[in-house]
Parts: C-alpha cells; structure tokens; sequence
C-alpha cells in the first residue's frame, strides 16, 4: 500500500475536468484507488466520491493506492492531483 | 377561426419567420415507491443497467453535436456527466440497496443521487456547489429512461418549426438545428441568455422573455415571430400574413441584391480604404462574417464560453475556440476582446446593487489574476497564428492599463522561460467605453496600439442611462451630440499618438452614422455580419472632405433630434447614391 499526503495545486481546484481524469486513469489500473480529505474517504474511482470532497487549491488530500500495480497507479494519479489544467 | 393573439417580448434575435408551433416542454418525473417480489430483483436491476446504458448513448450524441456545431472539444463538460452517470459508487450502491430493500429502482436511484447531491450541496465553495445541477441533470435523464418517459427533443422539430418554449436548457439549445428550426419564442431567458446567443449565430429569429405563452399555443398553430419588433403573432389574420410573407420576400430579395456586394472592397468614392469588420460571439459565425464580406472579426466576445458551462473554462478550452477562429480568418485579423461580465457570473455567491458601475470586466480581471492572466495566456499562444489581436473592456483609468500592460508582459515572460511560442508583435487595444477614459484618450494613447469605441456603452455612460429600463430608453440616442463630441476626442487622440481607431457597436452599422463616424476620423467599423454589405455600399458613396466637413458641423448642435435632422439632410445632398441604400 502506499498512502501519501498531496496539495491540490489547481487554481480551480479538483473540478469536474480533473476529477474526472483521475477517474478515467484509475479505471486503467487494477488497485483499489482512495482519497481521504478531512478524515472522509471516498472510492477514487468515483467522481461523486471526488466531488463531494470539495477540494480548493491548497487542500491536503491522502492519496491511497493498493494492490498489484499500487507503484504505478500512484505516480500516474499524484500527477493529475497536483497538475495545473 | 381562432383569434390572434399578439404577445410582446425581448427580440433576441432579429429576422422575421412565420411557421407552426413545435411546443418544447421539459417534462417532470414523477417519483414512487413499490416494493418488488424477490423473484423480479434481477429484473429490476437489469432495468437499470438498461436505463445507464441509454443514457450514456444520449449523452455522448449530444456531447458530439456541441462539438460539432460549438467548437471542437467543448462538450468537453459532459464527460462529467457521462462519468458520473456510470459512477462505480453510485451504481453499486443502487444494485445492492435493490437487493437489500426490495424496493424498485427509480425510488432506490433518486435517492442515492439525492444524498450525493445534498453533500455537494453542504459545500461551501460555489464551484462544488454549483455541481449539483449536474447531477440533477443526469439523474433525470435516467428517471426519464426508466420511467419511459420520452422527452421531446427540438431535434425532432419538423421543417419549418417556431420552437414555443419555457425554458431551454442550454444543452438542448445547441441542438436546434436551423435547417428545421426556423424561430424561437420563450417565456424566459433575455439578450444574454444561452438561448439568445445560439439563435443570433444560426441567424433564427427569436422573441425572448416573454411572460406567459404556453398555455395560448398549441402544437401546429400558426405563429409568427418578428425579430424586428419583439412581437409574436399567434394564429395570425390573413391580412397579417399577406403583410408578413410580402416583409419577408422583400427582406429576402434585398438580400439576394446585397450577396454581390459582399465581394467588393470597403473604399470610399475617393479611394480610401476603411476596415470593415465583423462582432461576433460564437466560432460558428465566423462563417457569415466571411459571407457577408468581412475585413476580419472586430470583436470576438468571448464571454460566451464562460456562459455556455458552469464555471470558467481552462486554458486548453480556450486556445482551442481562439486558435480556430484564428485559422479560419487568416488572413484577416481577428480582435479577441478579454472577459467583459459582471463577477456574478463566474462567482456565484456574488452579487451587488449597481452592476453596470460596480464589479465587472476589467476591474474582476485586475481583481482575479490567475484567472485573467488564464485567458491571455490561451489568447497569447493562438497568437501564434500573427493574425490575432487582444483588447480589453471597461477601461476607465490610466493605472488600469498600465496594470493590464504589467500583467500582459508577466504571462508573456512565464510562456518565453517555458519556451511556448507567441506573436511578439501582437498588438494590445483597448475599449473605450467610458466617458473618462475619452477625456484622458491622448494619454492612454501612449501605452496601446488601438482604441476601439464601444458605442452602446459610452452612450450608456455618457448619458446616464441604462437603455434597458423602458422608462427612460428613449433617453439613450448614440448621435446625441455629448457622445459625438468624445467620439471625436478618442479618434484625434489616437491619430495624435499614431494608432487606429475603430468603433464597434450598433452606431458602425448604421447608414446614417457611418460619413459621420468616418468624417470623425475612425479608420475601423466592426458590426454584426449581416449589416456588412449595406455598410459597404454606403461606404462606397462617400467623399471623404465632404464627410469631415459633415462631422464637423453636427457637433454644433444641441439635440440628438437636431443631430439626426441634419445628417438625413446633408447626406442625401452630398452623396446622392446613397438614397438607393438607405431605403
């Protein structure tokens, strides 16, 4: 499992067109993907779950990848959290 | 014989059609609960995946015709939508609550997507809070699919339709297809609104903010919309059609005289040559702008894309639409103007008592700078194409441009350490709309490269008066001689600083106005496409001494009543063809 913590960099924030990104890319792989903002944990491979986080620029968010491919998963997904567009 | 009605709305939309009544009605889902016998759980189940399976078919149809008709990629928006309609969390808990409660799925899913929405909803930023529309959206497409509830589309408009509406989403608005779609009446919506926007680019006539209608029209009935007057004729008299097809032939051949005149040059008699440009707000009207003979878009308003979807749209959205236009134009220049609303359109839990003085435009921009400087870095890198130039709304004081000017050049660094090319020599304009920024015109000459004179709004300041408040709109006259006089102070400033002036606004197409204008000096007229080739025609009869010396003595005078007397005067004694155009 690897679990780190990651600041939403997005002026924007985590909106409709990133979140839905993550999810599409998380649907790639085949760990389970979960992101926790203020102790509550959603499906990362749900935008409703993304969504209803809420996250602002400069949030904290968990980043949770686990299983096979968890290394890779994780380095894909870190990118869009803290991508620009 | 039913009796005529006539109902008076906002013309949205100019143009005269006359056809039947194709009533567009969002229709309520009703939702209930049942409780459902073991045996048919798998059914139940089945329905639904059959119900998201149709949606997403739907969905996806319609995010291809947005990016079809609006502009590649911009349906973007609806893989939200699309994603959250097959959404892993969603979906699973619908089937195992299914399971579970042994109730049917329409009562399982609405209630699921509720608890979804009224978390988004406890959300304090607007943006998260604004998704909620999505999901309601989705959801209902859904609760329709498995009610069966088939929901007209103003896709299946037959043939010579007026599409009677409430309300039109705008999701449904870029559907209409103007081949069968031929006008449009509303009982909401305004100049402004998605609607009005989508109708003015296809060239449908549209009456808008009408009140109550949908219950005085039928499907089929007969109905004229008149775009000129703001009217809607219901089951119209026989003499109102002979004089409505009779305006129309007219109209019609008018048009068919002026297509010639499209190709010719924009010169005066004696051979100087003004620019004559387009305004457009919408990619898909760079198409009649180079119909109607266009020297170029003179104004690209682009407050449409942050209409058209919930929130602002990103850097990559923009470029697209600016780098677009920009190919489609080559050679001619196009004049992307930077965001020119209120703030409450893009934060949604602001508002203010005197929008039209308060926070717009400029002064959101300047306030905003990661979102300002987001669209001039879209805007910078389709420079790239050297046809595109930027100009900036509201400008009422020199610290503003200059503040414009230093954040310009700071995107402009940012995308040169980055290595992202951009035209160099792009030049930076700027509106002049205010009273004072007229007053301080030779100033803010020295730190642009044009000035281009929003007509509307500088009468509308200069004047004091809003011009949509019916009380006083008969106070707002562009020819009074206050707004001529700064006309005239903006123009010598520019040549005085050796920069081009142009004016956009309705005054650049109007017959009457144009020796005027061009005897004040303005080097650029830029206008709604269809009011291109009758400009031009009028421009080609003009001798420009004569014109300075028209300009020069109307303002002389006291009234715009005055102004107005004499120009009809003087223009027909001076330029004797142009009593043919005027007509």
């Amino acid at each position: 499992m690897i679990k780190e913590i990651i600041t939403i960099l997005n002026e924007n924030g985590l909106h409709a067109l990133p979140a839905s990104r993550f999810v599409k890319l998380a649907e790639k792989f085949s760990s389970k993907v979960e992101l926790v903002k203020d102790g509550v944990r959603v499906n990362g491979k749900s935008i409703m779950g993304i969504l209803t986080l809420a996250c602002e620029k400069g949030a904290k968010v968990t980043l949770i990848c686990n299983g096979k491919d968890e290394k890779e998963t994780f380095a894909a997904l870190r990118q869009i959290l803290e991508g620009q567009d | 014989m039913p009796k005529e009605k006539i109902l008076h709305g906002i013309p949205a939309s100019k143009g005269i059609a006359y056809g039947k009544a194709f009533i567009y009605e969002i229709k309520k889902t009703e939702i209930f609960q049942t409780p459902i016998l073991s045996v048919y759980l798998k059914e139940e189940v089945a329905r639904f995946e059959r119900a998201i399976e149709k949606t997403k078919e739907e969905l996806k149809k319609i995010k291809e015709q947005i990016n079809r008709e609006i502009g590649e990629d911009f349906g973007q928006f609806l893989d939200a939508q699309i994603m959250m309609l097959g959404d892993e969390s969603i979906v699973e808990t619908v089937k195992q609550r299914i399971f579970d409660e042994k109730k049917n799925v329409e009562y399982i899913y609405n209630e699921v997507t509720g608890e979804y929405a009224k978390k988004l909803g406890e959300s304090k930023n607007a943006y998260f809070k604004e998704r909620v529309v999505d999901i309601y959206d989705v959801g209902e497409r859904v609760l329709k699919n498995l009610l069966e509830i088939s929901q007209t589309s103003v896709l299946e408009a037959p043939s010579g339709s007026i599409v009677v509406a409430r309300d039109i989403p705008p999701s449904e608005a870029t559907l209409i297809n103007p081949k069968n779609v031929i006008g449009i009446a509303m009982e909401l919506g305004g100049r402004t609104s998605h609607t009005a926007i989508t109708a003015r680019a296809l060239e449908i006539p549209a009456i808008l903010g009408i009140g109550e209608l949908m219950g005085k029209v039928q499907n089929g009935d007969d109905v004229i919309v008149d775009g000129e007057r703001g009217i809607v004729i219901i089951h119209p008299s026989a003499g109102r059609v002979t004089y409505y097809e009779t305006q129309q032939k007219k109209t019609q051949q008018l048009e068919k005289a002026l297509l010639p005149v499209c190709e010719l040059s924009p010169e005066t008699r004696d051979g100087k040559h003004i620019d004559i440009s387009a305004n457009i707000e919408f990619f898909a009207e760079a198409g009649h702008a180079i119909k109607y003979g266009a020297i170029g878009i003179g104004l690209f308003r682009t407050e449409f894309l942050y209409l058209a979807r919930h929130g602002s749209p990103s850097e990559e959205e923009q470029f697209k639409v600016y780098n677009a236009l920009a190919k489609k134009m080559k050679p001619h220049a196009v004049i992307i103007r930077t965001y020119d609303l209120g703030g409450d359109k893009i934060f949604f839990d602001y508002h203010e008592a005197n929008p039209f003085l308060g926070w717009r435009a400029i002064r959101v921009c300047l306030k905003e700078k990661e979102f300002f400087k987001t669209q001039i870095r879209a805007i910078l890198r389709a420079s790239v194409n050297k046809n595109i130039k930027i100009m900036f709304p509201m400008i009422a004081t020199y610290e503003e441009i200059k503040r414009v000017r230093l954040i310009f050049n700071e995107v402009k660094q940012e995308l040169k350490s980055k290595k992202i090319d951009f035209d160099e020599e792009i030049q930076l304009g700027i509106m002049m709309e205010t009273p004072s920024a007229a007053l301080m015109a030779p100033f803010l000459a020295q730190e642009v490269d044009f000035f281009s004179i929003g007509s509307n709004d500088l009468t509308q300041y200069t004047l004091a008066v809003d011009r949509g408040n019916e009380k006083i709109s008969q106070l707002f006259d562009h020819y009074h001689p206050a707004v001529l006089k700064l006309i005239k102070e903006i123009a010598s400033a520019g040549h005085g600083a050796n920069i081009w002036v142009g004016l956009c606004g309705e005054l650049a197409g109007d017959p009457l106005a144009i020796p005027l204008l061009i005897g004040l000096g303005i080097d650029e007229l830029s206008m709604s496409p269809s009011s291109i080739p009758k400009a031009k025609l009028v421009l080609r009869t003009l001798i420009i001494s004569q014109c300075q010396e028209i300009a020069q003595e109307a303002l002389n005078f006291r009234t715009a009543l005055e102004v107005k007397k004499f120009l009809n005067r003087m223009v027909r004694k001076r330029f004797p063809g142009i009593e043919e155009v005027m007509k």
